[in-house]
């Protein structure tokens, strides 16, 4: 029983019945299967709410009283009102949005707060929805005097914003009067050009000049982003998962059981590659999803076959590099708890990547942006973004992070072998980091 | 081929850091038979078992499992039962009894058919598709006996494997330790029960802080340490035995004394029958039991244990 072919094979055989062991154990975890329900679900749900918040608008009927200091805005305000409501009435009958319906207070030399306190007893006792005081000074050249609305319902906006774009019309307006202006003079005079956001042009295989498209803020941003996340979510619901594993072996003697029949090393790839093939059963299954969705909102072109193979690639690559980091924790701890100290470092080299994406979107050629895609814990997720990102990120950058993450994989597999080893039959106290660094360094 | 020993160990150390856990030791199984592991706890006999098994590798000296040198070159073919526990709570019986076979290189399908055997003569049968949780202490002891066997391996290891079950059970894997023994397979269990290593253990093995100070068949352990004890009953009782000259210790068992005598027997009942009346006077051979205590008990004078090889 050499290293010989057949020993070689039965060498992998070892790991490959400790992989399908640990993907078997892994994918009847609860974790998995809340992974694989909740992405549909929470789809679902976005877009069943989508259609019903569309289908379904606020038709409440909302009555309002306004307190008209400047005495003159109310009439225009209510025929305003009016209008809207008309508009609001499709040609067949369905209403589209509540009535907006004012009615005039007066307050007749009584005492300003005391008109206030009336109103906001109505308000509470349900007869009115909110009320407008309406200063004088608003109709003077240059005021900043406020509009002051008054209602129980902070988060209901349609009103305010409707009030306070038809009151500002109209004060608007009657200051142009005041002033003697012309106001279509004035807009025609200060209209400024949009900026339209175009591709490149090209020329096609005829020669002629191709149009440039126009940049779709969806295609570059949030394709990429969703991207990057759902490699997040991929990576954070299977490699934590082997510290578990790790731990409630070592707790319960099984490590002892197992490195009686295979290496240390053979069963720590066994579990990487459980883990691995966890992580790829999910991704299939979000990819498949994220695809349908795309087509659904017609961006079924954007999911290439070199953005999926990267994303395979670099998602094989994080899993075993986390994989690994969260093994050798796990070889290094006793118990849960000294597991959970363990975890905030290794949780902050987890996250870095999402608190870098805004910055690397934003330039993907700065100096943050390039050391986010060589820095080996971030790589995969950065580089996947810029890969998805227009312009793709050049080659040598994409060749040097590979080796560089390529490298710290290889060294990561072998210091968590060798953590592993030294630390499954330790029982009673967690190792220190310094103990886990003389692990990996010590001559076997 | 037939190995005359399943297990030889030579001059073995193993160190931890300062700790010097196993000294020196050496030893030899022999095929088919059943040893016993003795020895208090911390002494040792754990990390005998985990070298043996290839768990750690030795500092010093040769360690040499079913005639290979390269000890994980035959793990394949030795089973090991851990001192409790040792089980995935949430799997179900036959299928990890599957995996542990499976991680000996046995095909699946061969595996099954040994579990399906062991776990119907274990009484399991019914239990074969249920989680590990579910089952009691005592029926997961079972499951791990049948986990350490589910491979068929020549050598079976197993510590402490009769810790915490109740008579009817541990009746139960007396008697498959014994079906093992007929088939022809060597094996080695660690006790604290030191009746269960008399009546079952062709040779028993006992480890004291990290040196091997017992190593026979247990005829040839209490001829070693036999002759000197004596059990009496005598008028007065253990103060009479107290102020004899020729006694090393006595245990006090109320209605009997058990006497260690420095002397000749027949010399020391001439003495007592002048001093009271004897009613009862035998010699008789120490039990493991108390051959263990003498070797293991805490005494300032003379920390050096005492040897016996055989």
């Amino acid at each position: 029983m050499g290293v010989g072919p057949h020993g070689k094979k039965k060498y992998m055989s070892r790991i490959l019945t400790v992989a399908s062991s640990e993907f078997l154990t892994l994918i009847r975890t609860k974790a998995f299967l809340i992974g694989v329900f909740l992405m549909p679900v929470f789809i679902g749900a976005a877009m069943v709410m989508q259609k019903t918040m569309m289908e379904r608008p606020d038709t409440e009927r909302r009555e309002f009283a306004v307190i008209d200091h400047t005495g003159v805005l109310y009439e225009p305000l209510a025929r305003a009102a009016e209008a809207r409501n008309r508009a609001v009435v499709s040609a067949d009958g369905t209403v589209r949005a509540g009535a907006f319906v004012p009615s005039k207070v007066d307050a007749a030399g009584r005492p300003i707060e005391d008109v206030r306190l009336e109103l906001s007893d109505r308000i509470r006792r349900e007869e009115l929805f909110a009320f407008i005081e309406i200063p004088a000074a608003v109709l003077e050249r240059g005021s900043r005097a406020e509009l002051r609305y008054h209602s129980n319902h902070p988060a209901h906006d349609d009103l305010p914003r409707w009030l306070e774009a038809t009151i500002g019309r109209e004060i608007v307006q009657r200051r142009f009067e005041a002033a003697s202006l012309d106001r279509n003079m004035v807009d025609a005079l200060t209209r400024t050009p949009d900026v339209d956001s175009l591709g490149l042009l090209e020329r096609s295989d005829q020669g002629a000049i191709k149009e440039a498209a126009q940049v779709d803020r969806l295609r570059t941003f949030a394709i990429p982003v969703s991207f990057m996340m759902m490699m997040f979510l991929l990576v954070m619901s299977s490699s934590p998962q082997l510290l578990n594993s790790v731990i409630e072996e070592k707790m319960s003697r099984i490590s002892e059981v197992l490195v009686a029949s295979v290496t240390p090393f053979q069963l720590m790839m066994g579990k990487l590659l459980g883990s691995v093939g966890v992580s790829l059963v999910l991704a299939v299954i979000y990819l498949a999803g994220g695809y349908g969705l795309a087509r659904y909102w017609g961006y079924g072109t954007v999911l290439t076959p070199g953005l999926i193979a990267s994303f395979f690639f670099y998602l094989v690559l994080a899993v075993l590099l986390f994989g690994s980091m969260f093994i050798a924790i796990g070889a290094a701890c006793t118990d849960l708890k000294d597991a959970q100290n363990m975890m905030t470092p290794a949780m902050i080299l987890v996250m870095f990547p999402v608190f870098t994406w805004a910055a690397v979107i934003r330039a993907p050629e700065s100096g943050l942006a390039l050391g986010a895609s060589f820095f080996p814990f971030s790589t995969p997720f950065i580089m996947l973004l810029r890969i998805a990102l227009q312009p793709a990120p050049p080659i040598w950058q994409i060749i040097l992070s590979t080796v560089l993450v390529g490298a710290t994989v290889v060294f990561a597999v072998w210091a968590a072998g060798r953590i592993f080893r030294a630390g499954l039959l330790m029982y009673g106290k967690a190792a220190t980091p310094r103990e886990m660094l003389r692990w990996v360094f010590q001559r076997a | 081929m037939t190995i005359d020993q399943a297990i030889r160990i030579r001059e073995v150390t193993k160190r931890f850091g300062a700790v010097i856990a196993v000294n020196r030791l050496s030893l030899e199984v022999p095929t088919g038979s059943i040893y016993g592991f003795i020895g208090p706890n911390g002494s040792g006999k754990t990390t005998t078992i985990r070298m043996i098994l290839n768990i750690l590798l030795p500092d010093e000296g040769e360690i040499e499992v079913l005639g290979s040198r390269e000890t994980r070159a035959a793990r394949d073919r030795v089973g090991y039962l851990p001192e409790e526990r040792g089980l995935y709570k949430k799997m179900p019986v036959r299928r990890l009894l599957r995996y542990y076979g499976r991680l000996k290189g046995r095909p699946g399908p061969e595996v099954d058919r040994t579990s399906e055997r062991w776990l119907r003569s274990l009484g399991l049968d019914a239990w074969a598709d249920k989680k590990i949780e579910a089952l009691s202490k005592g029926m997961a002891q079972k499951v791990q006996f049948i986990a350490s066997v589910v491979a068929d391996p020549a050598l079976v290891i197993l510590d402490e494997p009769f810790s915490g079950l109740d008579p009817v059970n541990a009746e139960v894997l007396k008697d498959a330790v014994l079906t093992l023994r007929r088939e022809g397979k060597t094996i080695v269990f660690s006790t604290h029960d030191m009746a269960t290593a008399e009546r079952m253990c062709d040779r028993i093995f006992m480890i004291f802080k990290g040196q091997k100070v017992l190593d026979g068949s247990l005829e040839e352990i209490q001829a070693r340490y036999g002759a000197d004890t004596v059990r009496v009953r005598i008028d007065g009782g253990a103060p009479v035995l107290a102020r004899m000259t020729d006694v090393e210790s006595v245990n006090d068992y109320g209605r009997l004394q058990e006497v260690r005598l420095r002397g000749n027997a027949q010399q020391f009942l001439a003495r007592l029958s002048t001093e009271t009346a004897v009613h009862h006077f035998e010699v008789c051979r120490p039990s493991l039991h108390d051959i263990f205590v003498r070797i293991a008990k805490p005494d300032p004078q003379d920390e050096q244990p005492e040897f016996v090889g055989v």
